[in-house]
C-alpha cells in the first residue's frame, strides 16, 4: 500500500454505468436501498438526503397497488421480515408526483420497477426514459412471472435475460438489475443479465422467510411469508456479491444487512463498486451520512486515494502477496 | 398497573413545547452496538413539562424493548426519534371530553387530559383492564378528572368492558378520545353506532401498529382508511373512527 500523507481527501466517486453515455456517476458509493427510503423526502427532515451517493425509490408497478393486509412486518433476530406487497401509486401516479420534485435535487434518484410480465417492465422503462429528475432504473426481478405460472423471473437466467433485454430496448437510462438470492445459480443469472445489456447489477434482494406466533399457532405476517433483511443476511449477501463480482465486468452494487463501516468495507472488498443500505436506516437514519464519513476517513487513514482501489481486493487473483502467501491463498482456493 | 412505570426524559430545548397530545417518539431500546431488539419502539407521549423541557412515557415491561428501557439506570442516555405522528384534534368550543383507555393506551390520553384541563375543559377518564392491577393508578391523573374504571374480573369498578360505561356519557361528551387494543375500538364503535337517538359525539382513536421506520417510508404500519392505506406513523396514529375501515 502506498504511503500517502494522511491529509488526502479520498476520491469516493463511482460510475455505475461506465458504458452508458447517460452515465450514473455518484459522489460517493452509499445508496439508500429500495423500500427503506420511501421517495427520498420522508427522511429530508432527519438527514441531508443530498449528501447520499444516490437513493432508490420504493418499487413501482404498472398499476397502483394497495399492498398486503396487516401485519406486514415483524422483528427477527438481527433483522426483520416484511411483506409490504409493493404498496405504491403505480407508474402513472408516480410520474405525476416525483420526477418534477427530484429534478431540483442534486442526489441521483433511481427508480425501482417491478412487474409480473416482460411487456409491463418495458412499458414502465419507456415511460421513465423521458422523465426529468431520474438518474437510472433498478429492475426488481424478484417478482412472479404470470406467464410462467408465477415462477420468479429472478430465479431463472433466461427469464431474467428477457426482462433485462426488454428494459434495455425501452430506455437509454442506466439500468441496474437487482438479483434475487432465491436463484439456485445466481452467477448464471448475473451473466445472463449482463449479456442482455444491464449497466450494473445489484444484489441481494431479501430472502424469503417466516415467523410463527406460538400463542395463535399461525404465521405472524398476514402474507404468511416475508422478505428477511438486516444483519442476519449479511454473510449470505456477501458471499453472493463475491461470487457475482468474479463473474461479470459490469459494476456490482452490494447490499444485505450493511450497518457498520466494517460491513461496508467487506462488500467493497468482495467486489461491490457501491453499496446499498436498507434496513439499518429504520433503527438509525444517521447510518447513511455516518457511513459516507467513515468510508472517507478510513481510506484517508489507509492512504488509499480512491475507493475503487479496494473494490474486489478480497479476491485471491487481486491480491499481491509475497510468493509463499500466494501459494497459501491458491491452496485455500483449491480447497 | 402496578408494574407500569412512568419514565421521564430530558429533551433538547424546545422539544417539549413543540409536542402535542397524540404524538409519539420512537426509541431505540438497545445499545447502538447491539441488534436486539432490532427495531425502535413507539411510545406515546404521556406527559410534558414545558418549563423543564422534559417529557414522560408510560412503559409496562412486557416486551424486550420495554424491559430494556425499564432496566436503564437513572441518568442513562437513550436514542429518541421524534416527536412523530399527528395529534388529537380538540375543538376550542368543546367543554366535555371523554377518554376511553385500555392498557398502555392510557398514555396519550394522559397528556390530552392535562392539556384539556389547562384549557378549562372537563374530562371524564374511563379505563378498562383485565384486573385492578392493569389499571392506571389514580395518582397518575390530575385530581380534577372523573376517573371511572372497569375490570374483566370485577376486582375493581364495573365488572365488564370499559366500553360498557361509555353509554352513560354519550349525552355529556362533546368529543370522545380512545386508545387501546383493537377489540376495544370495535366494541366502542358498536356502542356508538347503537346510539341512534340524540347526540353522537365524534370519536378519535389512536391506533397501535408494529412500526419500522416511523417516518412513512416503509409502509409497514398501515391503517386501511376510506382514503386508502395510510402509514399510521405519519398520517396517524390518530384517526377519526369513521375514517377507518374496521374489519
Amino acid at each position: 500500500m502506498n504511503a500517502l500523507p494522511q491529509s488526502i481527501t479520498p476520491d469516493l466517486t463511482v460510475d455505475l454505468a461506465p458504458k452508458n453515455p447517460r452515465e450514473l456517476v455518484l459522489q460517493n458509493p452509499v445508496i439508500a436501498a429500495s423500500g427503506c427510503f420511501g421517495y427520498g423526502n420522508e427522511y429530508a427532515s432527519i438527514i441531508d438526503v443530498q449528501r447520499l451517493g444516490a437513493f432508490v425509490s420504493k418499487g413501482i408497478t404498472p398499476r397502483p397497488r394497495s399492498g398486503n393486509p396487516m401485519p406486514r412486518i415483524t422483528e427477527t433476530p438481527a433483522g426483520m421480515l416484511n411483506a409490504i406487497g409493493l404498496q405504491n401509486p403505480g407508474i402513472h401516479g408516480f410520474i405525476r408526483k416525483y420526477p418534477r420534485q427530484w429534478e431540483r435535487w442534486e442526489v441521483p434518484a433511481i427508480v425501482n420497477i417491478s412487474a409480473e410480465a416482460v411487456d409491463d417492465y418495458a412499458m414502465m422503462a419507456r415511460l421513465l426514459d423521458e422523465q426529468p429528475g431520474i438518474a437510472g432504473i433498478e429492475v426488481n426481478i424478484s417478482c412472479p412471472n404470470v406467464a410462467a405460472g408465477g415462477y420468479c423471473f429472478g430465479w431463472d437466467p433466461d427469464m431474467s435475460a428477457d426482462v433485462t433485454r426488454a428494459v434495455r430496448e425501452a430506455t437509454t437510462l442506466p439500468v441496474i438489475v437487482k438479483l434475487s438470492p432465491g436463484a439456485t445459480d445466481v452467477v448464471g443469472v448475473a451473466q445472463a443479465v449482463e449479456a442482455s445489456g444491464a449497466d450494473a447489477i445489484s444484489l441481494i434482494n431479501t430472502l424469503v422467510g417466516m415467523a410463527i406466533d406460538t400463542r395463535t399457532r399461525r404465521p405472524i405476517l398476514a402474507n404468511l411469508t416475508g422478505g428477511l433483511s438486516g444483519p442476519a443476511i449479511k454473510p449470505v449477501a456477501l458471499r453472493m456479491v463475491y461470487q457475482v463480482a468474479t463473474a461479470v465486468r459490469v459494476p456490482v452494487v452490494g447490499m444485505g444487512g450493511i450497518t457498520t463501516l466494517s460491513d461496508a468495507l467487506e462488500f467493497f472488498m468482495a467486489g461491490a463498486s457501491a453499496i446499498q443500505v436498507g434496513t439499518a436506516i429504520f433503527s438509525q437514519p444517521s447510518v447513511l451520512p455516518r457511513l459516507i464519513d467513515e468510508i472517507g476517513v478510513w481510506l484517508a487513514a489507509q492512504g488509499i486515494p480512491r475507493i475503487g482501489e479496494i473494490v474486489g481486493s478480497a479476491h485471491p487473483a487481486r491480491l499481491e502477496p509475497v510468493d509463499d502467501e500466494l501459494e497459501m491463498v491458491n491452496a485455500v482456493a483449491a480447497g | 398497573m402496578g408494574d407500569a412505570a412512568i419514565i421521564t426524559l430530558s429533551a433538547p430545548t424546545g422539544f417539549a413545547s413543540a409536542v402535542r397530545a397524540g404524538e409519539f417518539v420512537d426509541i431505540l431500546c438497545r445499545a447502538d452496538t447491539s441488534f436486539d431488539p432490532f427495531l425502535r419502539r413507539p411510545y406515546s407521549i404521556a406527559r410534558v413539562d414545558r418549563r423543564e423541557d422534559t417529557f414522560a412515557i408510560l412503559v409496562r415491561p412486557y416486551g424486550r424493548g420495554s424491559e430494556w428501557l425499564v432496566g436503564q439506570p437513572v441518568g442513562a442516555e437513550v436514542d429518541v426519534l421524534g416527536p412523530l405522528g399527528n395529534r388529537f384534534d380538540v375543538p376550542a368550543k368543546a367543554t366535555n371530553l371523554l377518554m376511553v383507555a385500555g392498557g398502555v393506551g392510557a398514555a396519550p390520553l394522559m397528556m390530552l387530559t392535562d392539556d384539556a384541563l389547562a384549557q378549562g375543559q372537563s374530562v371524564t377518564y374511563l379505563m378498562g383492564g383485565m384486573s385492578g392491577d392493569a389499571l392506571l393508578p389514580v395518582s397518575f391523573l390530575p385530581g380534577e378528572v372523573e376517573y371511572v374504571v372497569a375490570t374483566d374480573d370485577g376486582s375493581r369498578g364495573h365488572h365488564g368492558f370499559v366500553t360498557d360505561l361509555v353509554m352513560d356519557y354519550l349525552t355529556w361528551a362533546d368529543e370522545i378520545y380512545a386508545c387501546g387494543p383493537e377489540p376495544m375500538f370495535l366494541s366502542l364503535r358498536r356502542v356508538i353506532l347503537a346510539n341512534r337517538m340524540g347526540k353522537r359525539p365524534r370519536v378519535q382513536v389512536s391506533v397501535e401498529r408494529t412500526m419500522a421506520c416511523g417516518l412513512g417510508a416503509c409502509l409497514g404500519c398501515v391503517v386501511e382508511t376510506r382514503s386508502g392505506m395510510q402509514a399510521s406513523c405519519i398520517d396517524g396514529p390518530v384517526y377519526d373512527m369513521d375514517e377507518v375501515v374496521w374489519s
